[in-house]
């Protein structure tokens, strides 16, 4: 395509606003606080060989590469699409690596013409089996699974489905109202890239693809070269299940324009339900190696082509089917840190302290005192995200209680209450728990919850860094593990749901991150600092 | 309204003021250096002149009204009063954890704004609501004690109260405010319930503090205003403008003075408004582009769209949550960063970029010969001919066009000739400004070709046509006096409140007789906040949504609401649902969240600003992507600007850059309006 100076430019920022208008749609109309408070969801738009021209940026790297993967085989299963189809999956190994994930897209034509695809993944809030915990051996019992299927066609919506879904699933209301939402936001792209295509007269987005997806993988290509070529290793070790702990090892191969990252001699897949697919594997590898290497690179075909991700199968991140996968986000957050820590001595950039890792998500269920007024339901159930302390920066603290690698915000807690039973008691930052250094790591919160409920009530929490605290780098200091403590003292595996008396308390202590350089070398007014406002 | 008034910008650079007889008429202008240190001694200094050259009577002045960036610039500046945040037991880090988000998922040197208020000085009580209201620990006497000496060993000036579901709970808060300033009289005390009474810790807590941050400020400001006025305008009262664009006595500014913050950019927009409306727009595309930024804004119907979703002071310029969050009703700005020191480079996927990073005034674009030599917007405008090397800013600022063709043809983009580059630079910039405009309006359901574009600012008119082609905008203004917009948009603010209120309940519980009540007192209480004449009207709006959802839709509540609220509403959504999302759910239950009331006096009249005359007539060869080179191009005067495009017509303050293929009207007040 031979385009006047700063024309691509313009077509490029077009395709990429499509997918922000398609995200900002699928948000506002979302009936859940997961989604549009706490943004666990993507948009991306497709040319109609299904390579992936554009994404949304929103809070999940898990989705990075996962939503381009589920793309080819809804492809393989629906070579030929019909204007009006809508096409839905939530199978793991297909898509991004949990049940509650659901993949929609919308394939876009201009009369009969195929012009290419929109597509989003969104949290649902249930899709039925035991919740959002480790608590499963397999994938079956983790709830309903969706291959790939019509949704929608020019008959209408497919009803079987739907009430299959509503059947299976607790709270159907928000998740067929969340479904409702990426559909909206679908045709929100889609009208978008309608346009685009119109306006310039273009017969689809394959030649536009062509550019974005060159110039993307020559950037990132670029990037890669800038590095010597050879092998660079690190190891993550995190709780893992029980007395298990998950052993992730890295290695990474540069050579010349082609990083390979290998997973062999990682832990085996476990036995309950924090087993990671590869293509999560590969989303939040593809995030840490981006972090460290080329921040500004679009997320397209192109940025992907020069990266290899392999883990041998059966291992924790190349989970089997039927693996367990529900709670997969409690290793696969770690990955980026095995990037990091691998690149750290040839990539200065990449320099950081580990830091808390995984997002806490807490899910609460139980009876309501009253049925609620509106849908006459007893029952409830609640899901927040927190978050501990990020690892410290050659030049900085880390950041207290802020999510990383994910960018998932945090629920108010105001529409935590007014949305449950559940009681926040305290919300406070932990004094002392980053590591110490010259760069002090972020520091973990405490938050403890009660229920307003005359029966017991059940809590998982998928936590980690109990047992083993973020490590500090260059002589820093560890931040301090994390904990989830029972007001009546009994022990248990957090990421297990356990059920508490209904005036019973949880206490949830976020870890720490950790700390960069001799502690001895820490600045003596950022000391004083700490100490005034009680962070150390 | 019929009186003489008198509008005062207090910029960062110039304070700009306009008097204006009882029809409206532009009387007299001023424009007076700023005086950061005693801000109201500009304004005294302004006054003073614009009585003097119109030469009325002190005592005919009715009216001041003025905007500042007071506010602004001490939240950014970090001058504010030393101020404590008091909050429920367990959450006195509700500032310091926020959102727990990153704005930038890939920057690991990531920076998060700092919040106004130090851990040191945030403090907590052990009173404690639950969502219903359920009172668990009441409000206890020794806690205002041991507060106050607290608050007093520390030196605090300024207390921000936040207590959890203090929004819709407001007697804890009330009651904790009036036993602290009873111990404590010479405390400045802010209540969450006065400034945001809305749903959500953090961004309440936020706004509160950032109200009670400033307010010493304001009012000391005020209080030595207020004395000058007293002998120099004894007749006049003083008002000042709102974020929303709307006047408000001096008296309610100073008790929520962070619904100032953007008191000046809503002046531009009231400008625009004005300008349109004095041609008959209903609906204009405000738009404003200066050296660093350009800013943006919808006005629907004369109204100005307006948001609660503010932040201020960004840690990164442009960066979406970079900043302290502050929920007040404001006019809607889209400010991109993009003006004409925005710098062009090309990036690692050998894509073209301009901005947001600037040249500013120093050393400025490369043309202006003072060190700086990377290419800028206005580089490119020069070399296509939209700007005159030898009248930029009246020919104050000679500029040096060999500069600039040499720091264009650096740009590895197109041929190498600095005329590709810049046709390029300008694309560029134009499509940033048009995508953002386009963005916003997709979200709002917005239609832009529906739209009048009115520029102004430096670069506003050269870019503008080429922004209303993108958009598909079939009309673009061009007022004269660009450079005081800002005060004669004052000048056309009506007064005004806005109040809401967070009521959640669904649609078929809603009767006749509450909605009536709810709605007389919020009127009530805009009506009293304006303190002005009868004669005004309400606006109302309902935020609604089906239940469980987060974002809602806002839409006019229709006077059917007096007789069936729950048809009346749910028709309302519907429509607006369809309007913007296409299909509406079914199965859910449609629920008003919050209230919005807006009291509004009718404007007072404004008239369009004369231009300055000139006489300088030319032609000159002008880049037109219409035209996919170069061509003729005459120069002209605004009094004589009249017939077929290309045209350009050249001032003092900016040049309005008019593409073949559209055609030129000059209306009274020399508004010109451009059909494309």
């Amino acid at each position: 395509m031979s385009l006047p100076p700063g024309k691509l430019e313009v077509l490029w920022s077009r395709l990429v606003a499509a997918a922000d208008e398609q995200a900002a749609a699928l948000i506002r109309t979302s009936f859940t606080p997961i989604v549009r408070d706490s943004g666990d969801l993507s948009a991306a738009i497709f040319d109609d060989r299904g390579w992936m021209v554009a994404q949304a940026v929103t809070g999940t790297p898990g989705h990075i590469n996962s939503l381009a993967a589920s793309m080819r085989h809804f492809l393989d299963r629906f070579p030929q699409p019909a204007p009006d189809d809508v096409l839905i999956t939530n199978e793991p190994w297909l898509s991004s690596g949990q049940l509650n994930d659901f993949t929609i897209v919308t394939p876009v034509f201009a009369g009969t013409r195929l012009l290419g695809y929109v597509g989003s993944t969104c949290h649902a809030i249930d899709i039925g089996g035991r919740g959002l915990s480790a608590d499963a051996s397999e994938v079956y019992e983790e709830g309903l699974r969706v291959l790939p299927t019509r949704l929608y066609t020019a008959d209408g919506p497919n009803q079987q489905l739907l009430d299959l879904i509503e059947a299976n699933v607790r709270m159907p209301r928000l998740v067929l109202g969340d479904l409702h939402a990426q559909v909206v936001g679908n045709q929100v792209g889609a009208r978008a890239v309608q346009a685009l295509v119109e306006e310039f007269e273009l017969p689809d987005l394959r030649e536009l693809a062509d550019q974005v997806v060159e110039r993307s993988e020559e950037a990132m290509r670029a990037a890669i070269d800038a590095l010597p070529d050879g092998s660079y290793h690190s190891e993550v070790t995190t709780d893992g299940i029980g007395e298990e702990p998950v052993h992730v090892r890295c290695e990474i191969r540069v050579e010349g324009s082609h990083l390979t990252v290998d997973y062999a001699g990682s832990s085996a897949q476990s036995d309950r339900g924090i087993n990671v697919v590869l293509n999560y594997t590969a989303a939040y590898t593809t995030y840490g190696l981006k972090c460290a290497l080329a921040p500004h690179v679009p997320h397209n075909e192109g940025t992907f082509r020069p990266l290899t991700v392999t883990a041998p199968e059966g291992s924790i991140v190349n989970a089997r089917f039927p693996a367990a996968v529900a709670a997969r986000h409690v290793v696969g957050q770690f990955l980026p840190f095995a990037v990091m820590e691998a690149l750290a001595p040839v990539a200065p950039h990449a320099r950081m302290a580990q830091g808390s890792g995984n997002v806490w998500l807490t899910t609460i269920r139980g009876t309501r005192q009253e049925a609620d007024p509106d849908d006459g339901e007893a029952e409830f159930v609640t899901v927040f995200f927190a978050s501990g302390g990020t690892g410290a920066r050659p030049s900085r603290d880390g950041l207290s209680s802020t999510s990383f690698p994910s960018g998932i915000a945090t629920t108010p807690v105001e529409v935590i209450e007014a949305t449950s039973p559940v009681v926040v008691e305290e919300k406070s930052l932990r004094a002392g728990s980053g590591g110490d250094g010259e760069r002090r790591g972020g520091l973990g919160q405490r938050i403890r919850v009660s229920v307003r409920t005359d029966e017991p009530w059940r809590i998982s929490c998928l936590a980690d860094r109990l047992h083993h605290p973020a490590p500090g780098l260059d002589g820093g200091g560890a931040g301090a593990p994390g904990g989830f403590h029972l007001s009546d003292g009994r022990v248990a595996d957090p990421k297990l749901t356990t059920t508490v008396a209904a005036d019973g308390s949880v206490t949830l202590d976020l870890p720490g991150g950790g700390g960069i350089g001799d502690p001895a070398d820490r600045d003596p007014d950022l000391r004083r600092r700490d100490e005034l406002d009680g962070f150390a | 309204m019929t009186s003489w008034r008198i509008a005062g910008d207090i910029g960062g650079t110039f304070t700009d003021l306009v008097l204006s007889d009882p029809d409206g008429r532009c009387q007299a202008v001023a424009k007076v250096l700023t005086t950061p240190q005693q801000p109201s001694e500009g304004l005294i200094t302004g006054i003073e002149q614009l009585l003097e050259s119109s030469g009325i009577d002190r005592d005919a002045v009715e009216h001041v009204l003025h905007g500042t960036t007071l506010i602004t610039n001490a939240l950014i500046e970090r001058r504010g009063a030393r101020t404590a945040l008091v909050t429920t037991r367990g959450f006195r880090d509700v500032l310091h954890i926020g959102r727990e988000l990153r704005y930038d998922l890939y920057d690991l040197d990531i920076v998060m704004p700092e919040p106004l208020v130090p851990r040191r000085w945030c403090f907590e009580v052990e009173a404690r609501v639950l969502a219903d209201g359920t009172v668990r620990e009441p409000l206890l006497d020794e806690e205002i004690d041991r507060l106050v000496d607290a608050l007093t060993a520390d030196g605090i000036e300024s207390v921000g109260i936040c207590l959890l579901h203090g929004y819709r709970w407001q007697d804890h808060e009330h009651s904790l405010a009036a036993r602290l300033q009873a111990r404590a009289p010479e405390l400045d005390i802010t209540t969450s319930a006065q400034v945001l009474p809305q749903i959500g810790e953090f961004d309440r807590a936020s706004t509160t503090v950032a109200n009670a941050y400033v307010r010493p400020i304001l009012r000391r400001y005020l209080d030595q205003l207020s004395t000058a006025l007293a002998t120099l305008t004894p007749n006049a009262d003083l008002q000042l403008v709102l974020s929303t664009g709307r006047v408000a006595p001096a008296a309610v500014a100073s008790e929520v003075p962070i619904r100032l913050v953007e008191s000046g950019p809503a002046g531009g927009v009231l400008a625009g408004q004005a300008t349109a409306a004095a041609v008959g727009g209903r609906h204009a595309l405000t738009f404003d582009m200066g050296g660093t930024t350009a800013k943006a804004c919808y006005v629907v119907d004369h109204e100005p769209r307006l948001t609660d979703r503010f932040e201020v002071a960004r840690v990164r310029r442009f960066a979406r949550g970079s900043g302290l969050p502050i929920q007040v009703p404001t006019v809607e700005l889209i400010e991109i960063g993009a003006g004409g020191g925005s710098i062009a480079a090309v990036d690692e996927l050998r894509l073209l970029r301009v901005g947001p990073r600037s040249a500013g005034s120093d050393p400025g674009p490369a043309c202006y010969g003072r060190g700086g030599d990377q290419p800028t917007v206005t580089d490119a405008d020069l070399v296509l001919g939209h700007l005159a090397a030898d009248r930029f800013l009246g020919g104050e600022l000679v500029l040096d066009t060999d500069r600039a063709r040499a720091a264009l043809a650096a740009l590895p983009t197109g041929d190498g000739t600095p005329e590709t580059a810049a046709a390029a630079v300008r694309r560029v910039v134009d499509e940033q400004m048009a995508a953002a405009a386009r963005m916003h309006a997709v979200e709002q359901g917005l239609d832009p070709t529906r739209f009048t574009l009115v520029a102004t600012g430096g670069a506003g008119p050269v870019h503008a046509c080429s922004i209303a082609r993108i958009l598909g905008i079939p009309r673009v203004l061009s007022p004269g006096r660009a450079g005081v917009a800002s005060a004669h948009g004052f000048l056309g603010a009506p007064a005004g409140f806005d109040v809401a209120r967070s009521a959640p309940t669904p649609l078929t519980e809603l009767t006749v007789d509450a909605v009536t009540a709810l709605l007389d007192e919020l009127e009530e209480e805009a009506r009293s906040r304006v303190g002005a004449s009868s004669g005004g009207r309400r606006v109302v709006e309902a935020e609604l949504r089906f239940r469980g959802q987060g974002g809602t839709v806002t839409v006019a509540v229709p006077d059917e609401v007096h007789h069936d609220p729950a048809s009346a509403l749910s028709e309302a959504l519907e429509a607006e649902y369809r309007r913007l999302y296409g299909r509406v759910p079914v199965g859910v239950t449609p629920e008003v969240l919050t209230w919005r009331l807006s009291y509004l006096d009718t404007p007072p009249p404004n008239l369009p600003m004369r231009g300055l005359s000139g006489s300088h007539r030319s032609e000159r060869p002008a880049w037109f992507e219409e035209a996919d080179g170069f061509v003729p191009t005459p120069v002209v005067p605004r009094q004589d600007a009249e017939g077929d495009g290309p045209m350009i017509i050249e001032e003092r303050e900016t040049t309005f850059v008019v593409p073949p293929g559209a055609r030129v009207k000059r209306h009274a007040g020399e508004v010109l309006e451009v059909l494309l």
